[in-house]
C-alpha cells in the first residue's frame, strides 16, 4: 500500500482541489502585486474619471497635407466601436455651446457700474461710427450693445494649437480620442488597438499612442516569452534529472512529489489569499524545484536504505529555509509575501514526502561509482568571509536602486520612444490630480480653491463658478435694472441713426438667470473632465502645474502613476531591507545551532554568493526589486548547502548531491536569463551568478 | 546669380500666386447703410494677403498666423477678433481653391451652371446663413455672404492683377 502512497497523495490533493474549485481564486491583475491597496483604489478612481483612456494620434508636420490627413483620419476613427469622441480642433461641442448660452449671464464678467443716459448715448454713437469706419467687419451684438458682458475663453488654456487645430507642440497635429476602454479590459483593448492601428498604418508619418498599448503589446510578448521559457526549463530539468539519477522510477516519483507539493501549496495559497496572483503561482512553482536537494541528499547518502528516521542536516536545512521564507511571507509587499507563503507550503509538503513517504517506495540503492576529485587548491573559509565583507561594502557604496517598476516589464522600446516623443513636445506641463468632496457643490468649490492658488489650473472650475461666487453674481444681476437700460437704449439708438427697435431684445437674456447648480457634467467629457461618485464621495480630475502646492489641500491626491509607483517602490525597498535583516539574523541564530563550530564556513554559502552577485550587479545595472527577491531565493539555496557541507559525513556524496541540486536550480531559474522580460531576466541573472559562485565554494573552500 | 534668383521668385509667384482687385460692399442692417472698401487680394500657397490701399491697411494670413498692419506698422488684434478673421479667411481660401471634398463637408452645396449656394453645416451656421458664389468661365466673379443678423457682404472680384 505504502508503495503507492505517492500516487494516492496526489490523487487526494487533486480531489480536494476539485471539491473546492469554486473557492479557488487566482488574480491576473499584475498591478495588485506591486501597488498597495490605497494606490490601486486611487488608480481605479482615476480610471473611472477617464484617465489613461485617452488615445493620441500624432500626425507629423504642420503643413497642409498633415492637416488633410487629420481630417481624413478623424472621419475614419469616428466609425469605430468604443470610441466616444474624436477631437482634432478646438471647436466646442454643441452641448457645451448650449451650456455657454444658458449660463452666459453667470459665466461672463459683468460691468455693473450704473449707465447714465449720457454714457448710453456716447457708447451708441461710438458703435455707429465703428460700422462705417472699421476695415474689418464685426457684427453688432444687439443683446449687449454697450459691451457690459465680456467672456474670456478658457477652453484653449490647456491645449496647444495652430489655428483651430490641436497640435503636439511644434511636432505636428494631434487627434485626441476618448474611449471607454481601460487597460484591464484586455479583449476590448486589443480590438480597439487593432482597428485604430489599421487606420493609422495606412498613412505615412502618423503614429498613435495610448497607455493601454503597453498592456496590449506587452501581454502578447510576455505570453510568448513565458511559454518558451517554460518549455526550455522543462526540457532542461527533465534532461538533468534523467542524466543524474539514471533511474526512471526515482525520476517519476520525484516529479510526482514535486507536483504534489505544488498542488498542495497552490491549494492552500489560493484558499487563504483572496487575490493570489498567477505570477506568484508561477514563481512559487519554480521555487518548489529547490526542494529537490532534500531528495538528492537523501538519495546519495542512501538515507532511504538506512534505518534513520530523520537526517539532521536536511531537517536543519529545511527549517532554516522555512524560517527565512516564513518571515518574508509577512512582508507587506504582495508579490514577495505570496511567493514566500507558497514556498513555505510547497517546501513543507516536499520535505514530508521526501522524508517520510519515499523510504517506503522501495527505491534502489545508490551505488558509488567513482570518488569525486577534490581540488588541491583549498582556500580557507575566512578569506571568503573577508571577501564577502569587501563585496558588501563595495555594493553598498555603488548601489543604485531602480524605482521605476515599469522597468520590470517587457522592454517595449518602440512604445517608449513614442511616449517620450509625446512628453518632449507637449507644451502643457500640467499634471493630473484627483480632487475629492462630499457633494458636487463642494467639489466645484474645492476646484476653485486650487485655481486661486494655481491660476493656470484646468478643471471643471474653468467652466463653472463656485457656489458663493455664483450666488453673488445672481444677486448682482438680480439687483441691476436692465429694463431701464433697455428702454434708454431703444430710445437713444433711433436718435443716433440705428434702425427702429433694432435693440428691442437688449439685455433680455438676463431675465432668466439659471440656478447655480450644474447637474450634467457629462458635457465636459470632451475636455476629459467628469465627476465620479463612489459611496458618499465625489471625485473629479484637475490638471495643475504644481502638485506639491496642491497637495497642501487635504482633498487633493496625485495620480501620477510614475510617482505613485516610485513612492511605492521606495517603501518596498525599505520593507525589503528590514525583513532581509530579520531573516539574516534568524539564519545566523539557526546556523549557530545547526553547524556550531563551522559557523563561518556555513555562513559563507549565503554571504559569498549574495555579496559577489550583488557586487557584479551594482557594477553594471541598477538594482530592481526582482534582483533583490532572487537574492533571497539564493539565501534559501545557500543555507541548505552550507549546512550539508559543514556537517557532512561523506564529503564526496554531499558534493555530488549539491552539484546536481545546483544544476536543477539552474534548470528551474537559470533559463530565465533568456527571457526578454526584465523581471524574469533579473531572476535568471542572479540565480546563475549565484549558482556558479556556490559551485566554486564547494570546490575550493576549506 | 541674383538675376536667376529674382526670376525664380517671379516665376514662383506666377505659379502659386493669384492676385485680384476687389471691392467689398457691406450692407449693415442695423444702420441700413452700405459701406464700400476697395482692395487687392493675393492668394498664395497656404494663405492670403489683403491690402486696402486707400486706408493704408493690410492683413496677411499665413501659416495660421495673422498680421495686421496700419501704415506699415504692425497692430495687435485681440485673440477673439483674429480668430474670427482667420476662420473667415479659411472660407475664402477654400472657395478660391475649390476643394470640393472639404467644401461638401463644411457646407450643403447647391450648384447651378454659374451660381453656387453654400449653406454651412457646423458652428459657422450660427453666424452665416448662406453664401452665394458666381463663377463666369470658371473664374470667380463674386461672393455674397448672408449673415444671421441680416447683414450682407458682397465681394466683387474685379479682375486679375496679372
Amino acid at each position: 500500500m505504502m508503495k503507492y502512497a505517492n500516487y494516492i497523495i496526489l490523487f487526494l490533493l487533486l480531489s480536494v482541489g476539485f471539491l473546492f474549485k469554486d473557492y479557488i481564486h487566482v488574480s491576473t491583475n499584475l498591478l495588485s502585486l506591486f501597488a498597495s491597496k490605497d494606490a490601486i483604489e486611487k488608480l481605479a478612481v482615476a480610471d473611472k474619471l477617464g484617465y489613461s483612456k485617452e488615445m493620441l494620434i500624432i500626425v507629423k508636420g504642420l503643413d497642409k497635407s498633415s492637416k488633410s490627413k487629420v481630417r481624413k483620419i478623424s472621419k475614419e476613427l469616428q466609425g469605430i466601436d468604443n470610441i466616444l469622441l474624436v477631437q482634432s480642433t478646438l471647436r466646442v461641442s454643441p452641448e457645451v455651446q448650449k451650456y455657454y448660452k444658458e449660463y452666459y449671464p453667470l459665466l461672463a464678467n459683468f460691468d455693473d457700474s450704473n449707465q447714465s443716459l449720457q454714457d448710453v448715448k456716447e457708447k451708441l454713437k461710438e458703435l455707429y461710427a465703428e460700422q462705417s469706419k472699421n476695415i474689418f467687419y464685426s457684427a453688432i451684438d444687439k443683446n449687449d450693445p454697450l459691451k457690459l458682458f465680456s467672456f474670456d475663453n478658457l477652453n484653449s488654456l490647456n491645449i496647444s494649437h495652430k489655428g483651430e487645430f490641436i497640435t503636439l507642440g511644434d511636432y505636428g497635429y494631434l487627434i485626441r480620442v476618448s474611449t471607454d476602454v481601460s487597460a484591464s479590459q484586455m479583449n476590448k483593448a486589443k480590438e480597439l488597438y487593432k482597428s485604430v492601428n489599421t487606420i493609422v498604418s495606412s498613412y505615412e508619418d502618423v503614429i498613435s499612442f495610448a497607455p493601454f498599448y503597453y498592456t496590449v503589446e506587452n501581454s502578447t510578448k510576455i505570453q510568448k516569452d513565458v511559454r518558451w521559457i517554460l518549455v526550455l526549463s522543462t526540457v532542461v530539468l527533465l534532461f538533468i534529472y534523467y542524466l543524474l539519477l539514471k533511474n526512471i522510477r526515482l525520476l517519476s516519483h520525484t516529479l510526482l512529489a514535486l507536483f504534489s507539493s505544488m498542488v498542495f501549496a497552490a491549494l492552500t495559497s489560493t484558499l487563504i489569499f483572496s487575490n493570489f496572483n498567477v505570477l506568484s503561482l508561477a514563481f512559487g512553482m519554480s521555487i518548489t524545484a529547490v526542494s529537490i536537494d532534500y531528495l538528492l541528499h537523501y538519495y546519495f547518502h542512501n538515507f532511504y536504505r538506512s534505518n534513520q528516521k530523520i537526517d539532521k542536516n536536511v531537517l536543519y536545512g529545511y527549517l532554516t529555509t522555512t524560517v527565512a521564507f516564513g518571515i518574508f511571507a509577512l512582508i507587506p509587499i504582495p508579490i514577495i509575501s505570496q511567493i514566500s507563503f507558497f514556498a513555505v507550503m510547497s517546501l513543507f509538503f516536499a520535505y514530508l514526502l521526501f522524508t517520510f513517504v519515499f523510504p517506503h517506495l522501495e527505491l534502489k540503492e545508490y551505488k558509488e561509482k567513482s570518488q569525486l576529485k577534490v581540488s588541491r587548491v583549498m582556500i580557507p573559509a575566512y578569506v571568503f568571509f573577508i571577501l564577502s565583507i569587501i563585496f558588501f561594502i563595495y555594493s553598498g557604496l555603488n548601489i543604485k536602486l531602480d524605482n521605476n517598476i515599469r522597468n520590470l516589464d517587457y522592454q517595449n522600446t518602440k512604445l517608449r520612444e513614442i511616449e517620450s516623443l509625446v512628453k518632449q513636445h507637449n507644451t502643457s506641463k500640467l499634471k493630473p490630480v484627483i480632487v475629492q468632496a462630499k457633494s458636487k457643490g463642494e467639489l466645484i468649490d474645492n476646484l476653485h480653491l486650487i485655481h486661486e492658488k494655481l491660476p493656470d489650473s484646468f478643471s471643471l472650475a474653468s467652466f463653472m463658478q463656485s457656489q458663493s461666487g455664483c450666488l453673488k453674481k445672481q444677486n448682482i444681476l438680480g439687483a441691476y435694472d436692465f429694463n431701464r437700460l433697455n428702454k434708454m437704449i431703444n430710445e437713444e439708438s433711433s436718435l443716433v441713426g440705428f434702425r427702429d427697435n433694432y435693440f428691442n431684445s437688449a439685455y433680455n437674456f438676463t431675465q432668466t438667470i439659471p440656478t447655480c447648480q450644474v447637474d450634467n457634467f457629462d458635457i465636459f467629457k470632451s475636455y476629459n473632465l467628469s465627476v465620479y461618485q463612489k459611496q458618499d464621495s465625489y471625485y473629479t480630475m484637475a490638471l495643475i502645474s504644481d502638485i506639491e502646492t496642491a497637495k497642501e489641500f487635504g482633498f487633493v491626491t496625485s495620480i501620477d502613476v510614475k510617482e505613485i509607483f516610485s513612492q511605492q517602490s521606495k517603501q518596498m525597498y525599505k520593507d525589503l531591507l528590514l525583513y532581509s535583516l530579520i531573516v539574516v539574523l534568524a539564519i545566523f541564530i539557526l546556523l549557530l545551532f545547526s553547524v556550531k563550530k563551522r559557523f563561518i564556513y556555513a555562513l559563507n554559502y549565503i554571504l559569498f554568493p549574495i555579496s559577489l552577485t550583488l557586487a557584479v550587479l551594482v557594477t553594471f545595472v541598477d538594482i530592481n526589486l526582482m534582483h533583490l527577491f532572487s537574492l533571497i531565493i539564493l539565501i534559501a539555496i545557500g543555507i541548505d548547502y552550507g549546512i550539508y557541507m559543514s556537517n557532512t559525513k561523506k564529503l564526496s556524496n554531499t558534493m555530488l548531491a549539491i552539484k546536481y541540486s545546483i544544476l536543477s536550480t539552474f534548470g528551474a531559474f537559470g533559463v530565465l536569463v533568456f527571457s526578454s522580460i526584465t523581471a524574469l531576466n533579473s531572476i535568471g541573472i542572479v540565480i546563475s551568478i549565484g549558482a556558479v559562485t556556490i559551485f566554486t565554494l564547494i570546490k575550493v573552500m576549506k | 546669380m541674383l538675376k536667376i534668383l529674382l526670376q525664380l521668385l517671379i516665376y514662383s509667384n506666377i505659379l502659386f500666386g493669384n492676385s485680384y482687385y476687389f471691392s467689398e460692399v457691406r450692407y449693415n442692417f442695423a444702420i441700413d447703410k452700405s459701406v464700400e472698401h476697395k482692395g487687392e487680394i493675393d492668394f498664395f500657397e497656404d494663405g492670403l494677403r489683403i491690402l486696402y490701399p486707400d486706408a493704408n491697411k493690410s492683413l496677411e494670413y499665413k501659416n495660421e498666423s495673422l498680421i495686421y498692419k496700419e501704415s506699415n506698422k504692425e497692430v495687435e488684434l485681440n485673440e477673439m477678433q483674429s480668430q474670427q478673421i482667420m476662420r473667415y479667411f479659411d472660407i475664402l481660401i477654400l472657395i478660391h481653391k475649390g476643394d470640393d471634398d472639404l467644401m461638401s463637408e463644411m457646407f450643403e452645396v447647391n450648384k447651378t451652371s454659374t451660381i453656387t449656394i453654400l449653406k454651412p453645416n457646423g458652428m459657422i451656421k450660427n453666424y452665416i446663413s448662406s453664401m452665394e458664389l458666381l463663377k463666369d468661365k470658371k473664374k470667380l466673379k463674386y461672393i455674397k455672404l448672408f449673415l444671421q443678423n441680416s447683414d450682407e457682404i458682397t465681394i466683387n472680384i474685379d479682375d486679375e492683377i496679372r
